[in-house]
């Protein structure tokens, strides 16, 4: 279909219905979630395989194959899933296409082993909006994905997309927009949360000309993707809201700036803006209307900081990302010193939803002070990672279990860190139960420090922020009780020294001096006094660092300290590591549950695994590194994570005890 | 922009809307360590050392930076409390980890309360400040200098760290750095003379010498940065009176005047063709025109005597006669180097403990006192060699000429070659004509004598006039003088000025040519004939025109004229007819 | 590699084609960088001399981005380019394990270029494939939930043969 230039909300209206009478309702679709993480578990050859079966049978004029956006579910992929019914096809490979095709697509039958079952009730479950993991969400900003091509200008517009353009351009005033956007309470989605109503009406307000309007689309947080999976999947619900916005603000010119690390998204996003300018919904002379408004694409270097707003204008002006003083906002003075307004992904992503249902609606969702959805990235130890979208004032249970199924193997849970590097680990559950009686060197711990658990908090800006961590972009990143909570905040700060710019003293010296005193922790030769001198860094470092990276670096390290002194305490005092990841502090050893396998051998990168098949195994100690990545291969528990020098004697006690296995079964794992 | 009210540390101060905090507190004469601000750049906040606590008394607290917080009305400053404290001392703690024992730093810890710092002592000297990037970027405008790598690599850095082509040389990196990172090098393959004492002009901007008329600064354009790039303008910035006028150009103006008086002095010999005395060749060999300069308590030594290496000499030598009585240079004596030679010896003998060796060919000394002075010198054991010196040297035969000079003469009192050591040659220059001497003497229609001074009209009896009447020469542009002489021949000439002036007319001689102008076809060959310059071209009328005041009478273009336009009084044709007729009618 | 005459006027010109395509604006400085870089897989001195003097902006600034930005290498890299994650989730599922595996067999350190200049190794920051950690990319080719034995097969394949589209096999 030619691109034809709407002019007016009725043309809008009318090539809608064009295209849906054009499209067979009820058609076979077959939509292929493409996004990067399917991509990289080959949905490609999926998708041609499927092209190809159709051809063979004739079936490629009834049968559409759809390449999509992101689902979400992308423990699962590569994804398949047959509209209108929603059957739910996981981790199909392209020798299952011809099964799918001969009996789904031609008889209606379903292909059993590629259904989902649920790990935790071990039902099957066929339709995709049955499944708990999407069940329990509410997808309002991310659910468009699974219908619609990406690069499809008329797949958005089918499904009702820029009616909100419409709405906003020829209903409303702008200032009625910004109060509509005020009303709703909708807040930053990219960290701040700061009211995005009251920032577009602080750059209204502002003097100067021309005015910008800037997308931030640099998600530097390791761990999150839900940027990434909106440009790739849903480009145009960004471009919508960016104009909505321009249009409030009174500004003409629009700049995404996008990580260079996401070429999909990049290439998604300008394919969208061309088509938007095609249709006449970008550019010049919007829908007719005469407002002008245009997105340049711009790619980032390769620096976290690059998230910061100031930083991110410096670098859009093609100079270093360094971050500058806020004292005057950005929305007064930013990109080339003019009044720049500078919005999330997912926040502009929810305002064309905003405009067209209402913000009263909006407002219905959600806290008190946290209103609509957020897309979270449940990453880590937990049974379906990948991308959810909840309202806000879920409780981590819901999500941990409800939605993400559990934690894998029989591991427990242990923390959530939610808010990237700037923001805290929470303690889920405890499992270290720490015997106070038994260890008196940890009577300095507070007693309401210990006990708690934050497994029934809910999500939402203000109850983040109240426990020790914050929103942050969506990253959440579970753990259990194989993960070392100092190894994280080693690992945060360590992220934070890489990505600092430099500039001011205390981020630029006091993450370099505090990774130090970590390190020396984890290695076994910490001091009793370097938790308050870690607590007395963090506060200066907090207070006196010129951008929020800096600001924020403490936050890994006081959050951890708060809810797992005791794991610090193990370290400094015991010269241990409870969960046996530092490795100065720990040795590997195989017991006695060991039966001869022989799995753990190859993956051995000093080759200290000494043993036969069928025979028990050892580690030789000496040889050993600790990677743990026979800890990673073994599937019968065999290998112990103990304190340093006492590996020995379980490998000594195992040969004691130890007899041949005979057909053992393995355990349990996902 | 509005005025409004805040407070510093109790003490309220009113100031202008949106101006920094640490300019308020210095009006205050509150003190807030900073290390990376410098007054005349955009404050850059990076090492947080100015930090405050800010509060709107109303519960809201924060702790921002002095340098470039904007103050907004009903602003609370604390400069002083421990939570700010605290802060100031963890930050320069961790610099200093990083750093190696610099004064800035150590003076700061001493003042901020830190003995022993936690995490010890590192070996950066560069405390990564940005003032250099800074100056080199919005001051000079040469962008030679940048940040490069980022986080705990960040260093300054030219590109590729290689020589910048950018750099202009400017040295104002170098003078910014409070940690003394950032050397000037001398460049190979360049010469600089005199490397370590620059006993020349060494500003951009400067009051030319001490006596300069008007006593006011001048920009040399050519090491100026503004007109180098465009940037700094720090001058203008700080002139309170907004003196400086970057446009301001050479302007021709016409006066006109009825006597003229040349007073336009002497040139000082350069010593470098004479290679035997090795100026500018070795280091400590200088002029007594450059001595006078370091001796000078607003010179580059502050009046201290001191060689190339800042040590103080052992031995002075100075040589007469340099580029004076000298048949490659110039044959006359210049008149004044004995007296300033022997003034030089007594001012080394009175300021260093040096030994002084003088070496003239004749020592002149007329005058009142002079002789005396003499006299005493021999008597302050000042050396006199009698003798030319042949050649100054490094190159040493004993021991004790090792690292010095040596000055090799002929005593011609004892009759033996000396080679005398010696740490520091004075040459006593001559006084020679300006290079456009000759162009000068032409403008003004006078003459020059064979040694290129200008010619008085009579040696004896008429020293200040010139052969062309109203002009009028005084001072060593006539000749080499001292000040008493050159002082007493510029009352004469300005008496004999004064003496047309007042007079108010100017006697001529009768016999002047004068132009009949029907006649005159503007041919112009009687213009370029007269000696007097009397005679000009009229462009509007085309033909020629006299000057009656200039002519002499001389006939030249009487005799030259094709038409006969020109007649001189008293000599026309029939006038002279006449008298040979008065003569033959008595014979 | 020696730079000829001819090799440096075509790459000359390739640069004055890329600053043209981005109308040689000051704010698309970073783009055009990453666009020249392609050309040798680095940025040389000459390179960074080109850019600047065709976008007439000062050396200094140029080299200031060329080094702050970590898509940008001023050092030749290997024909092959490996990433390894170290994105949190990556991190949680021991990417180290992959590193310490790949510095061992390759006996280079992250960061660094075999001698040969067969292969160079990197760690980059979060690639947004969160599910599939820990996550591998070679020659930008996805590969997802990496572990020693399959670092062997990767570095075994690299160094027979050109990468082919085999996310599939690896997608188990």
């Amino acid at each position: 279909m030619n691109a034809e230039r709407i002019s007016s909300p009725r043309d809008l209206d009318e090539l809608r219905k064009r295209i849906i009478n054009q499209r067979q309702e009820n058609k076979t679709i077959i939509t292929i979630c493409a996004g990067t993480g399917c991509l990289a578990c080959g949905c490609e050859p999926v998708a041609s395989a499927f092209k190809t079966a159709l051809q063979q049978s004739g079936l490629d004029k009834e049968v559409e194959v759809r390449t999509t956006g992101c689902h979400g579910f992308c423990e699962r992929g590569p994804l398949v899933v047959i509209q209108p019914q929603g059957i739910f096809y996981q981790r199909t490979k392209p020798s299952d296409v011809k099964m799918i095709v001969e009996r789904t697509i031609k008889k209606g039958e379903l292909v059993d082993r590629l259904l989902y079952r649920d790990p935790q009730t071990n039902e099957v479950i066929v339709h995709e909006k049955d499944i708990p993991f999407y069940k329990r969400q509410m997808r309002l900003v991310f659910g468009k994905n699974g219908f619609m091509d990406p690069t499809s200008i008329n797949d958005y517009i089918a499904l009702g997309g820029y009616q909100a353009l419409a709405r906003a351009l020829t209903a409303m005033q702008p200032e009625e927009i910004i109060d509509e956007v005020k009303k709703s309470g909708l807040r930053g989605r990219g960290g701040g949360g700061f009211p995005t109503g009251k920032k577009w009406a602080s750059c209204r307000k502002a003097q100067g000309s021309p005015k910008y309007v800037i997308c931030n689309a640099d998600e530097g947080d390791p761990g999150a993707f839900m940027d990434r999976s909106l440009l790739e999947g849903n480009p145009h619900s960004v471009i919508e809201g960016m104009v909505i916005g321009a249009y409030a603000i009174g500004s003409n010119d629009g700049y995404v700036y996008v990580r260079n690390e996401y070429p999909l998204a990049v290439k998604n996003l300008s394919i969208a803006i061309k088509a938007a300018r095609e249709h006449g919904l970008l550019g010049k002379d919007i829908l007719g209307t005469g407002f002008g408004f245009d997105i340049e694409v711009s790619r980032g270097g390769g620096a976290f900081v690059c998230g910061e707003s100031t930083a991110l204008m410096a670098s859009l002006e093609g100079r270093t990302g360094e971050p500058r003083a806020k004292y005057i906002h950005t929305v007064d003075a930013g990109l080339w010193n003019k009044p720049s307004n500078l919005n999330n992904v997912e926040t502009w992503a929810n305002v064309p939803l905003i405009i067209e249902r209402g913000a009263d609606w909006y407002a219905g969702i959600g806290t008190a002070s946290s209103k609509g959805t957020k897309v979270f990235a449940l990453t880590g130890k937990v049974n379906n990672t990948g991308l959810v979208e909840v309202p806000m004032g879920i409780t981590l249970r819901e999500i941990l279990y409800g939605i993400g199924g559990g934690v894998p193997g029989n591991k427990k849970f242990k923390a959530v860190q939610t808010g990237g590097p700037s923001g805290g680990t929470l303690i889920v559950e405890r499992e270290w139960q720490l015997d106070q009686k038994k260890a008196p060197q940890y009577k300095s711990i507070p007693k309401d420090e210990e006990a708690m658990s934050l497994i029934d908090l809910p999500v939402d800006f203000e109850e983040l922020t109240r426990v020790g961590s914050m929103m942050g972009s969506g990253g959440m990143i579970v753990m259990d009780e194989d993960s070392c909570m100092v190894d994280v905040a080693k690992y945060f700060l360590n992220f934070l020294q890489e990505e600092s710019c430099g500039k001011c003293l205390p981020c630029r010296e006091g993450i370099r001096i505090m990774l130090k005193i970590l390190t020396r922790i984890s290695e076994g030769a910490g001091k009793t006094e370097d938790i308050a001198l870690l607590e007395e860094m963090s506060r200066a470092i907090a207070d006196t660092s010129l951008c929020d990276l800096g600001r924020s670096a403490p936050n890994p390290i006081m959050s951890t300290i708060r809810y797992f002194r005791s794991e610090y305490q193990a370290h400094i005092i015991d010269k241990r590591c409870p969960a046996g990841v530092c490795k100065e502090l720990v040795s590997h050893a195989i017991d006695n549950n060991c039966n001869g396998c022989h799995a753990c051998f190859k993956p051995c990168p000093t080759d200290a695994i000494i043993g036969t098949i069928r025979q028990l195994h050892t580690i030789d100690q000496d040889k050993c590194i600790q990677c743990g990545a026979c800890y990673q291969i073994c599937k019968f528990d065999a290998i112990r994570r103990v304190k340093r020098g006492e590996g020995g004697e379980i490998q000594r006690k195992a040969q004691e005890v130890w007899k041949p296995k005979t057909k053992t079964q393995p355990a349990a794992m996902a | 922009m509005a005025m409004i009210k805040i407070t510093i540390d109790g003490h309220p101060i009113e100031v202008e809307e949106g101006s920094y905090v640490l300019d308020a507190a210095k009006k205050l004469g509150i003190e807030i360590p900073t290390l990376c601000h410098y007054p005349h750049m955009v404050p850059y906040a990076a090492c947080r050392i100015c930090s405050v606590e800010a509060r709107d008394g109303k519960g809201w607290t924060k702790i921002v930076t002095s340098c470039n917080y904007p103050a907004w009305d009903g602003l609370e400053i604390s400069t002083d409390t421990p939570r700010v404290l605290n802060a100031r001392r963890m930050n320069l703690e961790m610099l200093l980890s990083r750093c190696a024992p610099i004064p800035v730093l150590q003076k700061l810890a001493r003042q901020l309360g830190i003995e022993k710092p936690r995490w010890g002592l590192g070996e950066d000297t560069c405390i990564l400040c940005g003032m250099c990037v800074r100056v080199c970027d919005e001051v000079v405008g040469a962008h030679a200098l940048e940040f490069s790598e980022r986080g705990i690599f960040r260093k300054v850095a030219t590109p590729f760290e290689e020589e910048s082509g950018d750099c202009i040389l400017c040295g104002a990196c170098a003078k910014v750095c409070p940690t003394g990172h950032i050397v000037m090098e001398d460049i190979e393959q360049r010469e600089i003379i005199h490397d370590e004492i620059t006993l020349g002009p060494n500003a951009a901007i400067s009051i030319p010498t001490r006596q300069a008329v008007p006593n006011v600064p001048v920009i040399n354009t050519e090491y100026c940065i503004h007109f180098n790039t465009g940037g700094c303008k720090v001058c203008s910035m700080v002139c309170p009176k907004d003196c400086i006028n970057y446009e301001d150009t050479e302007q021709y103006e016409d006066i006109k005047v009825g006597t003229i008086i040349l007073a336009t002095g002497f040139n000082a010999f350069d010593p470098s063709p004479l290679k035997q005395y090795g100026y500018g060749r070795y280091s400590n060999i200088i002029t007594a025109e450059e001595f006078e300069m370091m001796n000078n308590a607003s010179g580059p030594t502050g009046g201290k005597i001191l060689l190339a290496n800042n040590k103080e000499p052992h031995a002075v030598g100075i040589i007469h006669c340099v580029g004076s009585r000298d048949t490659n240079a110039h044959p006359y004596c210049s008149r004044v180097c004995c007296m300033y030679s022997l003034k030089l010896a007594h001012l080394i003998k009175e300021r260093t403990e040096a030994e002084v060796y003088n070496f003239y060919i004749d020592m002149r000394t007329p005058g009142k006192g002079y002789e005396e002075f003499y006299e005493r010198l021999s008597n302050e054991k000042v050396h006199f060699v009698r003798g030319r010196v042949a050649e100054v040297t490094d190159w040493a035969m004993t021991p004790e000429e090792e690292d010095r000079l040596v000055i090799r003469v002929e005593d011609t009192l004892i009759g033996m070659v000396r080679r005398i050591p010696v740490d520091m040659v004075v040459l006593s220059i001559g006084l020679e004509p300006h290079k456009d001497a000759e162009e000068v003497r032409r403008l003004f229609n006078i003459s020059c004598s064979s040694d290129g001074w200008f010619l008085e009209r009579h040696p004896k009896l008429g020293p200040v006039s010139t052969f062309t009447d109203g002009i009028f020469i005084a001072g060593a542009c006539q000749g080499p003088k001292d000040i008493p002489d050159t002082v007493a021949q510029a009352g004469a000439a300005a008496a004999e000025a004064m003496v047309l002036v007042d007079k108010g007319v100017v006697e001529l001689e009768p016999n002047t040519a004068y132009l009949t102008e029907e006649f005159c076809s503007g041919c112009k060959t009687c213009i370029p004939l007269c000696p007097f310059s009397a005679l000009s071209f009229n462009v509007e009328k085309k033909i020629s025109a006299i000057n009656e005041a200039l002519c002499k009478g001389c006939g030249t273009c009487v005799a030259a004229c094709p038409s006969g336009a020109l007649q001189q009084n008293l000599f026309d044709d029939e006038q002279i007819y006449e008298e040979i007729k008065g003569v033959l009618n008595y014979v | 590699m020696i730079k000829t005459n001819e090799v440096r006027q075509s790459t000359d010109r390739a640069i004055d084609e890329i600053v043209d395509r981005y109308g040689a604006k000051p704010n698309a400085l970073i783009m055009i960088l990453q666009d020249v870089q392609k050309h040798h897989r680095y940025l040389s001195r000459d390179d960074l001399k080109s850019v600047a003097g065709k976008m007439n902006i000062p050396l200094a600034q140029i080299y200031g981005v060329a080094t702050y930005y970590k898509s940008f290498s001023l050092k030749p890299k290997g024909k092959n380019h490996i990433c390894v994650c170290t994105g949190t989730a990556c991190h949680v599922r021991l990417a180290q394990v992959i590193i310490e595996k790949f510095e061992t067999d390759l006996k280079i350190k992250a960061g660094q270029s075999t001698p040969d200049m067969e292969f160079s190794l990197e760690t980059v920051n979060c690639l947004g494939a969160c599910a599939l950690g820990p996550l591998v990319t070679a020659n930008e080719v996805y590969f997802g939930n990496m572990n020693a034995t399959k670092v062997d097969k990767l570095l075994a394949r690299l160094k027979g043969k050109e990468i082919e589209e085999k996310a599939e096999e690896e997608a188990a």
